[in-house]
């Protein structure tokens, strides 16, 4: 199987129950030895068919809801059948199965939960709000990661990854870029997702998050000198600057606009333009365009396509008007 | 002349392993040579000369690190920086 960086990413009951505990408002109620078990499919599901015995196509692999519909069938079952039936559920290993609506799972589940190492987990939130809050947390779980050296910004709405080999001026367009009014989303060291929608986000690695390095100063924490509005959690990823030193571009730029060339990230395309970079050369005011610019492009507006149509026309004019 | 590419481990000796004055002893020494220097470490790799971007591997003592040279210089370059992470980056508190 090839691993482009499309494929979902296994994750654990563990980290799904770290991560929800606040968001979800999830508490663990039993089944703690199988908290190191994976969840290696990031949609939920309500086992409404397999609490009635049926379990053809029944997604094993999945995080389990129990919810208002669920309980109240469960409940309206003679007792001896309401066992089996949940019995079988825990038994097919389920990753875990959440509790909604402030329910309360009884001792059977709790003892069968203990018995299988299945964690039982249980939320104050509703089962429609939970399913869909939950469904993308679980995106964010699995999603298909990679850290690449370039930095993130937001400039003029767009998310803008700026590449280029170190010292060439990726964290100094930053800095003048910030002092526009933009945000900063990383330095140096950008962690990329592809999301479960087929976008890719930029973000910082947590532990370095909104410090960088400008070579002579030193480290510095962007939001306290800059404010709070000099950065950002996150950003989708609109276009990737590269910045290369001048002798190294000669045929690669760009001079009408009319290639638009692509960088692949985890199997996501995503515009690119090269940028020489040469003393004297402004490269803030240069990345602030080029935002501005393929912002304009994204509502159909094409410079060099307009200029082109504009001078097509009076060609044919001028030389109709000769005859 | 041919782009050599030459790879050694290197393993953290130093007490706080990979922290702010390591990562920058480490940059700067790397950027002293042309060849391109990638340090990997858990399947992440990055540049050897960016200070922030050495931080992000959460390196601590005893980690071992891959680095990769790329360039004309890239066995000096690594004798280099494998020599600097033995002398425990000359820390005097990390000795």
């Amino acid at each position: 199987m090839v691993d482009d960086g499309t494929t979902a990413v296994p994750t654990t009951v563990k980290k799904f129950y770290e991560a929800g505990r606040r968001r979800l408002s999830l508490t663990l109620v039993a089944g703690e030895s199988g908290l190191d078990r994976q969840i290696r499919e990031p949609a939920i599901n309500r086992p409404g068919l397999a609490l009635a015995g049926f379990y053809r196509y029944f997604p094993a692999k999945r995080i389990q809801l129990v919810g208002h519909a669920e309980s109240a069938y469960i409940l309206s079952l003679p007792e001896d059948v309401r066992r089996s039936r949940i019995a079988k559920l825990f038994e097919t290993r389920v990753p875990c199965v959440v509790y909604c609506r402030r329910r309360q799972p009884d001792a059977d589940v709790r003892a069968l939960a203990e018995k299988y190492s299945v964690p039982l987990l249980r939320t104050q939130m509703i089962t429609g709000p939970f399913a869909n809050a939950a469904t993308i947390l679980m995106d964010e779980l699995t999603a298909p990661r990679v850290r690449v050296h370039a930095t993130m910004m937001e400039v003029a709405g767009m998310g803008i990854l700026i590449e280029g080999v170190p010292g060439i001026g990726k964290s100094e367009t930053a800095l003048g870029l910030i002092k526009r009014g933009y945000a900063l989303v990383a330095d140096d060291c950008t962690e990329l997702r592809r999301s479960g929608d087929g976008s890719l986000v930029a973000s910082a690695v947590p532990l370095t998050r909104f410090f960088m390095e400008m070579r002579g100063l030193g480290i510095i924490h962007v939001p306290s000198i800059f404010g709070a509005a000099s950065v950002r959690g996150e950003k989708q990823v609109d276009l990737v600057v590269t910045l290369k030193r001048q002798a190294d571009c000669a045929d690669e730029i760009d001079r009408t606009g009319e290639n638009v060339q692509y960088r692949t990230f985890l199997g996501v395309d995503i515009p690119q333009v090269v940028v020489p970079v040469a003393p004297g050369r402004d490269l803030v005011n240069f990345v602030e365009t080029v935002a501005q610019e393929f912002c304009l492009r994204r509502s159909g507006q094409i410079a060099h396509v307009e200029l082109d149509e504009r001078i097509k026309r009076r060609n044919v004019q001028l030389v109709a008007a000769k005859r | 002349m041919a782009d050599e590419v030459q790879e050694m481990e290197m393993t953290l000796l130093n007490k706080y392993g990979m922290h702010v004055r390591p990562a920058g002893l480490f940059a700067k020494i790397a950027s002293r040579h042309s060849s391109a220097i990638t340090v990997i470490k858990d399947g992440n790799s990055v540049s050897g000369k960016s200070i922030m971007a050495l931080l992000t591997l959460e390196a601590v003592c005893g980690s071992v690190l891959k680095v990769r040279a790329e360039g004309p210089d890239a066995e000096a370059a690594l004798q280099d920086l494998a020599a600097l992470v033995e002398r425990k980056f000359d820390l005097p508190d990390e000795q």
